[in-house]
């Protein structure tokens, strides 16, 4: 045997003894630290990765949002487009406009 | 044997390095050795296309920022077959709202001699229909998939077609659609990436923002679609009136260039581009800018502005008309073959002297400089509106190999010369705007997908002729309406132009029968902020009313009296109501 060895096993030692715990206490505490870290890791990839289906979502929602505004766009347009328009006139009993002038009042005149 | 814990402790840690060594050369082996070969694998299970959906194609707008062309949704429908479970029921309530016969429908579902997995039933789906179909998926029917995409939509139907334009698939077509397809079409977003079953990409594929689509650039047009409506229904009462083949009015601003209206006749329904048929597709070439002709006695203003800015001649310059005029073997008359004695320039635009400005350009201007003149004015180049296919006409210069003494006299008045009605419009909107020549644009902005402004502003082209000899030439057209060209004339507005009556090359010659009207004028003088070409082709009038007097004129006049309130334009002279 050697002498560390029976320094270790026969109590010889107390001191070094100690110092081989605190490695032991130190090589546990680590090992927590990066079971911790991997979990956190894990839980951060977890997260992403819904954050991920989320955007994705969110991009459709957009789309669609999109879709939508451009369809009442144009339906607004075709709406108030001028044959639409001129139809409801004529509808409403309005006469299409024969001679139109421009009338300017004299300077001074209210 | 092993004596001693020692040795047994040894003896265990070289076990585990044993039992860890193949641990680590596994690794080695998967990460570093057969790297490739795994990820190849990888790549085959997880890497596939996705995109975002598809962005729109730009806008475009009038100057009123009044929607002319959009966008609306449409879809194609499919199925997941396997997944169907009522076929039966499924047919019967989605056949109306595709279209379909129910029968053909049921077939397409159930179809067990060819197992799809997912078949496309329909496309183009749109409005209500499309709506009710996604209100369907995602209450009883999860198997029907919907893939959007769009379609251009015109709300004012065929307004401004020969302007607009469309393109195909490929981005082949007319009109500012075509032209500007770059800044019109949108970029969409797709990549080949690592994505989950559902397709969609994983955290790192986003995280790489590889994917971000733009839809296409708006553009702002100059027109105007309250103007736009009025005068392609003016041209078509005259295209009925005259029984004309064809025609063209043009509005433009000569200040700035800006086209306030530019209509056609024949048009065709844009957003139908695809039903019509081989023989029917020349109605898209746009005659504005794509289709030449020649444009007869107009072009008399420009040759007078020619010889007067060259020095050539002064302004009381007089000659003796006796009613025609030979030269390089061609013998040129007036139009009514009248000789009308003697006479100064205010008679050579009043009475469309086809002698005078003949007599000008042979005997006082010359070819090299009235061809300079010419190319100054804008023919033989697109003037670069911003339209698919305009074509650059057709000159002769004393330089081409082609080149005939008799150009020099038949060019003057405007025949044996070719050219399209905007650069006709441009070239007399240089002497509107005092012989400062605008290049004539259609796109006022476009807005970037950023949403950045770029303005597109006004662009001086050429100094066609100084000041003060445009401003002469216009009084000589002013003159010319006030006496001779009576039916252009518009109460309270003084305004200025002049007529054309072309024939029509034919092979071997000219049409004996057939003529092109025109008049091309602009108002309010002094200032004009208007200009106004109108152009009939072959008129089926009585043939002493086949001119531009009788014809061009009127339509002019009627344009520009509504244009002129419409645009709030007061008049400049009193009007007895």
């Amino acid at each position: 045997m050697s002498v560390q060895w029976q320094q270790s096993t026969h109590g010889v030692q107390r001191r070094r003894q100690q110092v081989n715990r605190m490695t032991v206490i130190t090589f546990a505490a680590i090992t927590v630290l990066a079971a911790g870290l991997a979990l956190s890791y894990l839980a951060l990839v977890a997260s992403s990765a819904h954050l991920t289906g989320d955007i994705w979502k969110l991009h459709n929602e957009m789309a669609d949002i999109q879709r939508e505004s451009s369809r009442i766009q144009t339906e607004i347009a075709r709406l108030s487009s001028i044959p639409v328009l001129q139809e409801r006139s004529v509808k409403l009993g309005y006469q299409p406009a024969g001679s139109i002038e421009y009338l300017q009042s004299e300077v001074g005149v209210p | 044997m092993l004596r001693g814990p020692e040795a047994r402790l040894r003896l265990i840690t070289v076990l585990l390095i044993a039992a860890v060594l193949p641990v680590i050369w596994e690794l080695v082996r998967l990460q570093v050795l057969d790297r490739e070969r795994y990820q190849t694998k990888v790549e085959e299970l997880v890497v596939r296309p996705y995109a975002l959906a598809a962005p729109p194609v730009g806008t475009i707008r009038d100057r009123n920022h009044d929607l002319l062309v959009g966008n609306i949704p449409i879809y194609s429908v499919g199925a997941e077959i396997g997944l169907i479970t009522d076929t039966t029921m499924a047919s019967d309530e989605l056949a109306p709202l595709l279209g379909m016969d129910p029968a053909v429908l049921e077939q397409m579902l159930g179809d067990e001699e060819w197992p799809y997995v997912w078949r496309r039933l329909a496309d183009g789906i749109r409005g209500e229909a499309a709506e009710t179909v996604k209100d369907l998926k995602q209450t009883k029917w999860n198997w029907l998939t919907l893939e959007p995409t769009w379609e251009r939509f015109y709300p004012e139907g065929e307004l401004a077609a020969h302007a607009l334009g469309f393109t195909n698939k490929d981005g082949n077509g007319y009109g500012i659609e075509a032209s500007q397809y770059h800044l019109l079409q949108p970029r969409p977003a797709s990549a080949l990436g690592e994505v989950d079953v559902l397709r969609v990409p994983l955290s790192e594929e986003l995280a790489k923002g590889k994917l971000r689509a733009f839809p296409g650039s708006d553009l702002t047009l100059t027109l105007d679609r309250t103007v736009q409506a009025f005068v392609e229904g003016e041209l078509e009462k005259a295209m009925v009136e005259y029984g004309a083949s064809g025609g063209t009015i043009i509005v433009m601003n000569p200040k700035t260039g800006a086209i306030l209206a530019s209509a056609s006749y024949p048009d065709y329904n844009p957003s139908l581009f695809s039903h019509y048929d081989a023989s029917e597709q020349r109605r898209f070439v746009d005659p504005a800018v794509s289709v030449v002709y020649e444009p007869g006695s107009v072009f008399k203003v420009l040759t007078i502005a020619a010889a007067i800015d060259s020095g050539s001649i002064t302004r009381d310059w007089s000659y003796m008309d006796n009613g025609l005029i030979e030269y390089g073997g061609v013998t040129v008359y007036n139009f009514d073959r009248s000789s009308r004695g003697h006479q100064n320039l205010q008679g050579v635009v009043d009475h469309s002297l086809n002698v005078g400005v003949a007599t000008l350009a042979t005997q006082f201007i010359g070819p090299e400089t009235f061809a300079d003149y010419i190319l100054r004015f804008g023919f033989g180049r697109p003037t670069n509106v911003g339209l698919f296919g305009e074509a650059a006409g057709l000159v002769h210069l004393p330089t081409d190999l082609a080149w005939a003494d008799s150009f020099l006299v038949t060019n003057p008045f405007g025949q044996g010369i070719a050219v399209t009605p905007m650069q006709m419009a441009t070239a007399l909107a240089s002497l509107a705007n005092h012989g400062t020549m605008m290049k004539p644009r259609l796109v006022v902005e476009r807005v970037t997908p950023e949403g950045e402004v770029v303005p597109v502003p006004p662009k001086v082209v050429d100094q066609t002729v100084s000041a003060e000899t445009a401003d002469f030439v216009v009084g000589l057209m002013e003159h010319a309406v006030n006496n001779t060209i009576v039916q252009a004339q518009v109460p309270g507005y003084r305004v200025a132009g002049k007529t054309g009556t072309a024939q029509i090359p034919i092979a071997g010659g000219y049409d004996p029968v057939d003529v092109i009207t025109s008049f091309v004028g602009f108002g309010p003088l002094p200032d004009p902020e208007v200009l106004i070409l109108v152009k009939i082709d072959r008129p089926q009038v009585e043939r002493n009313l086949r001119w531009g007097t009788q014809t061009a004129a009127p339509v002019f006049s009627t344009v520009a009296e509504r244009l002129f309130v419409l645009l709030g334009i007061p008049p400049t002279e009193p009007v007895d109501l």
